[in-house]
């Protein structure tokens, strides 16, 4: 016999907490002997056959066994994992099936509780990337809802604002140069909602830039740089798509942040007006994330393809530039010339079918004096 | 180790007396007076990560009190926070209990403390919150309310209804339910009541005769709103 209680026993004639006993196990039933407590109780013989199984306490961890009626009525709590694997072994099949049963019944509660929890932790887990990863998500549908004539009023003004203190060239070879390459670009943009409008800007300063709703802005920098209308063209096709894919508002919703999104989202687009001015977000400084860029370079190359100029122009004017004018290129700081875009460019390139390109009506070596560029002489 | 309540009602103590190099752990800030030969020790029970999930579960005391009559002899009185009685219960090493956070005030050092995580059911609607004390070994537990405490005896599938703001402590061969408190949804908020406790024997359902939730609203009325 079992020196130490292993079991608790309950009935009419025990505490409420239980008796606390020690359960044997015989080849036809148990054998409970009450606590020295007690001793008048004495050793119960119980037979298998008079056994009733089930799961109970709390967890539904204990096995219980009742037997008997009214006030000889019994229940036995066991806990001991020891004790219940050796009374599932030597319990007859009829009872073990009982007990199989409740097993069943006890891992079925378990795994409901462990999948509950595992589904609650997967929705706050998914909650938290949703918010981490999904803004992207809600800022392209807020963005989607934003009508594509208010888009082109906000950054009419500032392009507007922006050209009242620099000197824009009217006419000549470089604006000529540059409506061709718009031209032709524009011609092979399907659905396309802008209109676009560009300005050549007299400065020295190497860059391009794009405002939302189809306005850009190209430095005669830039062009006294590029040694082609191709390398041009491959700026301005990515500035193009810049707008096409509506990169600049993206921007600006993220920047304005969830409460914006939820605005427009909800329909109140003009909102967004008085809350632009109210955070005070800057068109002009906008700077465009390298997902977009990737985006915008990508696209654009396959626009230059489209309109059947040479892709490679785009690659060589921003290697060219990155290798020679390390730092002072404006454009460049806003697009870094990495080796992994030159590499993801010359991949999309190799991709695009090869169609014969079409050279420019115009002499780039016009443009560039009339730029006041000195002719490079072959040495 | 010997335990003795003092003053019982409203505001009683616990006089613990400790043999020489026993010790008995208590609720963090429990201790009011001490023989000189008793150690005041902090301790993290169940290791770091057993207190922190206790910490962060249940929102109990990231740290336990151990007292050690390391010097000798002494005696420890204790106190809880609140008013409210206080019962010494001996674990027989067979009878587990659930206590609800702020049920717990000491324990002899035999006596294991674990956090528990309860289903999802009775976490949100039972009122003790997702993880609850599981109190299990062998030796004296001491556990207090606020209120008075009352004990109530469940025989095997005897049942009782606990409003569950109510609950101190439960054995853990009892089961419950969470059930609305009238049939209808209306009647059972409007009854005051909201959810209450199906438990079912065998077993002790310790319970406390004043709501703490309950009293803290009912403070809030008298205290004056600065501007």
């Amino acid at each position: 016999m079992t020196t130490s209680p292993n079991a608790l026993c309950f009935g009419e004639k025990f505490p409420a907490t239980g008796q606390p006993c020690c359960v044997e196990l015989s080849s036809t039933g148990l054998t409970v002997c009450l606590n020295a407590d007690s001793p008048d109780t004495g050793g119960m013989n119980v037979p298998f056959s008079a056994l009733m199984v089930s799961a109970g306490g709390l967890n539904h961890d204990h096995l219980v066994l009742k037997w008997g009626a009214g006030v000889q009525a019994h229940t036995l709590y066991l806990k001991d994992p020891v004790l219940i694997r050796s009374f599932r072994s030597s319990a007859p099949p009829g009872l073990t099936k009982d007990i199989e049963m409740t097993a069943a019944n006890v891992r079925k509660v378990r795994s409901r509780q462990r999948t509950v929890w595992s589904i609650l932790l997967a929705m706050l887990v998914g909650l938290g990337l949703l918010l981490w990863f999904g803004s992207d998500l809600l800022v392209d549908i807020a963005v989607d809802r934003i009508p594509v004539e208010w888009e082109q009023k906000l950054g009419e003004s500032a392009y507007r604002d922006f050209l009242i203190h620099q000197q824009v060239l009217k006419d000549g070879p470089a604006v000529e140069a540059i409506n061709e390459i718009t031209r032709r670009l524009t011609e092979k943009i399907s659905d396309n909602p802008y209109e676009f409008e560009i300005s050549v800007v007299k400065n020295e300063v190497v860059n391009a830039f794009a405002l939302p709703g189809g306005y850009v802005v190209v430095f005669t920098g830039l062009l006294q740089k590029a040694e082609s209308g191709e390398e041009v063209a491959g700026v301005l096709s990515h500035e193009l798509n810049h707008v096409l894919q509506r990169h600049g508002l993206e921007r600006m919703v993220k920047q304005l942040g969830l409460v914006a999104i939820v605005t427009i989202i909800l329909g109140d687009q003009q909102g967004l007006i008085g809350l632009m001015k109210q955070v005070g977000v800057e068109l002009l400084t906008l700077k465009f994330g390298r997902a977009q860029e990737t985006e915008a370079d990508v696209t654009g190359l396959r626009l230059l393809h489209r309109a059947r100029i040479d892709p490679s122009g785009m690659i060589t004017f921003f290697q060219r530039l990155s290798e020679k004018e390390d730092g002072r290129v404006e454009w460049l700081s806003t697009h870094p010339m990495s080796a992994g875009r030159a590499a993801l460019l010359k991949v999309e390139m190799a991709a695009l079918p090869k169609t014969p390109p079409e050279p420019f009506t115009f002499q780039w070596k016009t443009v560039q004096e009339s730029l006041g560029v000195e002719p490079v002489v072959a040495p | 180790m010997k335990s003795e309540i003092l003053y019982p009602g409203a505001f009683p103590m616990v006089r613990v007396e400790l043999a020489a190099g026993e010790t008995i752990k208590a609720e963090s800030g429990a201790m009011v007076a001490s023989s000189p030969t008793i150690d005041v020790e902090s301790k993290l029970e169940g290791g770091f990560l057993g207190a922190l999930s206790r910490k962060l579960l249940t929102g109990e005391k990231f740290f336990f009190q151990t007292l050690r009559a390391s010097r000798g002899p002494g005696e420890v009185l204790l106190a809880p926070t609140v008013p409210g009685e206080i019962v010494i219960m001996e674990l027989d090493g067979l009878n587990e209990y659930m206590v609800q956070k702020d049920g717990f005030l000491a324990g002899a050092d035999s006596v294991k403390i674990e956090s528990q995580m309860q289903s999802l059911s009775r976490g949100l609607l039972g009122g003790e919150g997702f993880f609850i004390l599981k109190i299990s070994g062998k030796g004296a537990l001491i556990l207090n309310s606020f209120g008075a405490i009352h004990k109530i005896e469940l025989k095997p599938d005897q049942e009782y209804i606990v409003d569950n703001s109510h609950l101190v402590a439960w054995s853990a061969t009892t089961t419950y339910n969470i059930e609305k408190a009238a049939s209808g949804w209306v009647a059972s908020f409007t009854s005051g009541e909201g959810f209450v406790c199906r438990f079912r024997g065998p077993g002790v359902v310790f319970i406390q005769s004043r709501n703490p939730g309950g009293f803290g609203t009912w403070i809030r009325q008298f205290i004056p709103v600065s501007e």
